[in-house]
């Protein structure tokens, strides 16, 4: 068991779900951890949370997700103790806006990002883990070019039968459009289309769907997804808010959305790809190994 | 003040560092899965390991606790006679590893039972087996007592189950101490290692009587097969409460549960599954699966290994009342035994009282 006087406190990093982030230095090892501090509530002991974040985290053993070192407990606070990475995505794209333009990733970078971001999902959909908050800020990355899924604090374990989930989940521009309009059987479908969301935000360095409530976040999905309907995905107009008087849009093409935004041309590979994770029935949208095989990440895979 | 150096990320610029996969790398196996929790990481032994652990974390509190009964009569050595130190070395003996398992197994059956009048969720019930049985695999009986523990373990599942009940109204509901519950969860999470994602045997349960319901296709009765799910599903927590949870994976106990409710219709569902007919459309799949370079199990093998197991739940975990009361008891006085010397003078007193006529009162 480390005790917390092996971790020097430096700057703070920013406030989790449910607790604070500092940076830290372990002093035996001159190595940097990201020190995730829980305050204890005395009323209810460990927070539920916290628990269950160690939980998971306990079972992620992946290059891209970030791992949890140790938990330390003090008198009245329980200190997470994970590996360090310099940045996440959301400051990054902020540090690269030019004036009040947002600019995208370099194409190569937004594969080799979102190659990694698969990677990680598809390693927590296999151990039966939702993420269920995926956004730029919940994005790790380091000096290296490493991404790793960070931020497990909503995520939860799913198995049979998954129909009892709050919806509640999500920030609201990376929200699945099932799960807006009410859907509570959801499961890796609610990763995927917030995978969908981050790849078009990497492009173009803006937000696809920059929604402020439910009804307006369904709105802008369907401006450019289209309007569902019973034909396009059977059983949509059961969803408990769904409300056939929604305004009945056409799909557009993604293309013309966002290659205005972006100075590298896009091929058909990466605008089938963003189809495939943007897909308004969630039955239809790729899983994260499917998106893997994906031809746009052809390169990766003749790689010895 | 930091220094964000966003624009120092390094896109690999050929190739090189960029994780490379073959197009078809495989999907991971439930198995697989199974061998990167923590909970084969951290809970799974040989017999012989499993021993081992519970011998050193024997030997360690009685070496402790036999000093300080030694401190306790060094302390005293003045005012104790030699009929109560002689009390002291014969009541006060530390137990040992086999009756500290028995009282292990008693009150890991009370967490069965409180979880269950809670009306918890079956796996939570079963995690709050989980998590009461492996703390003593860290800990002595004599060290924390079992007592002081049952009621934190259930309320730490229900936490990391997602199953969340208030402190207040989960004392209310087990007459439960407050602070009693909530000053030994820590030393519990710390105990399980922060391991605490469980997989039980329901899940792979479920599995099987898909599978069986569509290997056995008109074969066998739904009704019955229902019935069975039920007492196959009492089975896995009684299972729970044995060994096997350490030395097999979910799916063999479940395997093993199935054996013991049903042995012809698990058999023949095994071997249909591993041997079918050629026209089977499941088995072309299976083929796949095995000739994967991957695991190939052999039915025999299988065999041998649930047919293990099944013995080993079989076994009962029961201890009669009374031994468990004379254990606790002994326990009781290894922690204190001032109040042994105190029940000693007592019961001395008592005699004494009953030899004298009762006709006379005592005036004092």
């Amino acid at each position: 068991m480390t005790s917390s006087s092996q971790f020097k406190q430096l700057e703070k990093l920013g406030n989790g779900t449910y607790a604070t982030v500092y940076k830290g230095l372990n002093k035996t090892t001159g190595v940097y951890v990201a020190l995730k501090e829980v305050k204890l509530d005395s009323e209810e002991g460990t927070p539920s949370t916290a628990i269950r974040e160690i939980s998971l985290m306990k079972e992620l053993k992946h290059e891209n997700i970030v791992r949890l070192y140790d938990v330390i407990h003090t008198e009245n606070k329980l200190t997470l103790v994970f590996e360090y990475m310099d940045n996440d995505l959301k400051k990054y794209m902020d540090s690269r806006t030019v004036g009040n333009n947002p600019q995208g990733l370099e194409l190569s970078l937004v594969k080799y990002f979102h190659w990694q971001l698969l990677e990680g999902v598809s390693f927590c959909h296999e151990s039966k883990i939702l993420h269920r908050d995926l956004k730029p800020q919940n994005l790790l990355i380091n000096n290296k070019g490493q991404l790793k899924l960070g931020d497990f604090g909503l995520a939860r374990a799913f198995g049979i039968p998954v129909n009892t989930f709050s919806s509640e989940v999500v920030t609201l521009w990376y929200r699945a459009p099932d799960v807006l309009m009410g859907s509570r059987t959801y499961s890796t479908s609610i990763d995927m289309w917030s995978c969908g969301c981050i790849l078009a935000e990497m492009i173009t360095g803006k937000p696809l769907f920059p929604g402020t409530n439910d009804e307006e976040q369904l709105k802008l999905i369907f401006e450019i997804m289209g309007t569902p309907n019973e034909s396009t995905w059977s059983g949509v107009s059961s969803l408990p808010k769904y409300n056939p008087n929604f305004s009945q849009k056409l799909p557009r093409d993604l293309r013309t959305i966002l290659q205005p935004h972006t100075k590298e041309p896009l091929d058909d590979n990466l605008i089938n790809l963003l189809h495939g994770l943007l897909q308004l029935n969630p039955d239809m949208r790729l899983s994260a190994k499917q998106a893997l095989h994906h031809p746009w990440f052809a390169e990766y895979y003749q790689h010895p | 003040m930091t220094t964000v150096q966003a624009n120092a990320v390094n896109i690999p610029s050929s190739k090189k560092g960029i994780p490379g996969k073959p197009p078809n790398y495989k999907r991971l196996s439930d198995d697989d899965l199974f061998r990167h929790s923590s909970q084969y990481r951290f809970w799974s032994f040989t017999p012989e390991q499993l021993e081992q652990r519970r011998i050193e974390v024997n030997a360690q509190a009685v070496q402790s606790i036999e000093q300080d009964l030694r401190n306790f009569i060094d302390a005293r050595s003045t005012e104790l006679n030699e009929e109560e130190i002689k009390t002291i070395e014969n009541r006060a003996v530390p137990v040992n590893m086999e009756e500290e398992l028995k009282l292990v197994n008693l009150y890991a059956k009370k967490v069965q039972t409180i979880a269950q009048r809670l009306n918890l969720p079956t796996e939570i019930v079963a995690t709050s087996i989980t998590f009461f049985r492996r703390f003593y695999l860290e800990n002595s009986v004599m060290k924390i007592e079992p007592k002081a523990i049952v009621l934190t373990t259930i309320f730490l599942a229900c936490k990391s189950e997602n199953y969340f009940i208030g402190i207040d109204s989960f004392c209310e509901k087990t007459r439960g101490d407050k602070e009693q519950v909530l000053k030994y969860e820590f030393p519990l999470l710390e105990s399980l290692k922060f391991s605490l994602l469980s997989h039980h045997p329901y899940r792979p349960l479920h599995g099987f009587f898909l599978d069986i319901q569509a290997v056995l296709h008109g074969k066998v009765d739904l009704s019955y097969m229902g019935h069975i799910y039920d007492r196959c599903k009492k089975r896995i927590t009684d299972a729970l409460l044995t060994d096997a949870v350490y030395f097999y994976s979910p799916p063999q106990i479940t395997l093993a549960v199935l054996m013991l409710e049903d042995e012809a219709l698990t058999t023949r569902y095994l071997e249909l599954k591993f041997h079918g007919n050629d026209t089977n459309q499941g088995n072309a799949e299976d083929e796949a699966s095995r000739g994967n370079g991957n695991v190939t199990i052999q039915l025999d093998k299988l065999m041998k290994i649930v047919t293990n197991c099944s013995k080993l739940i079989e076994k009962p975990t029961t201890v009669p009342v009374e031994e468990a009361k004379s254990i606790a008891a002994r326990l009781y006085f290894c922690q204190n035994p001032d109040d042994l010397l105190k029940k000693m003078k007592k019961r001395k007193a008592d005699e004494q009282d009953s030899s004298v006529p009762v006709k006379k009162p005592k005036t004092e």
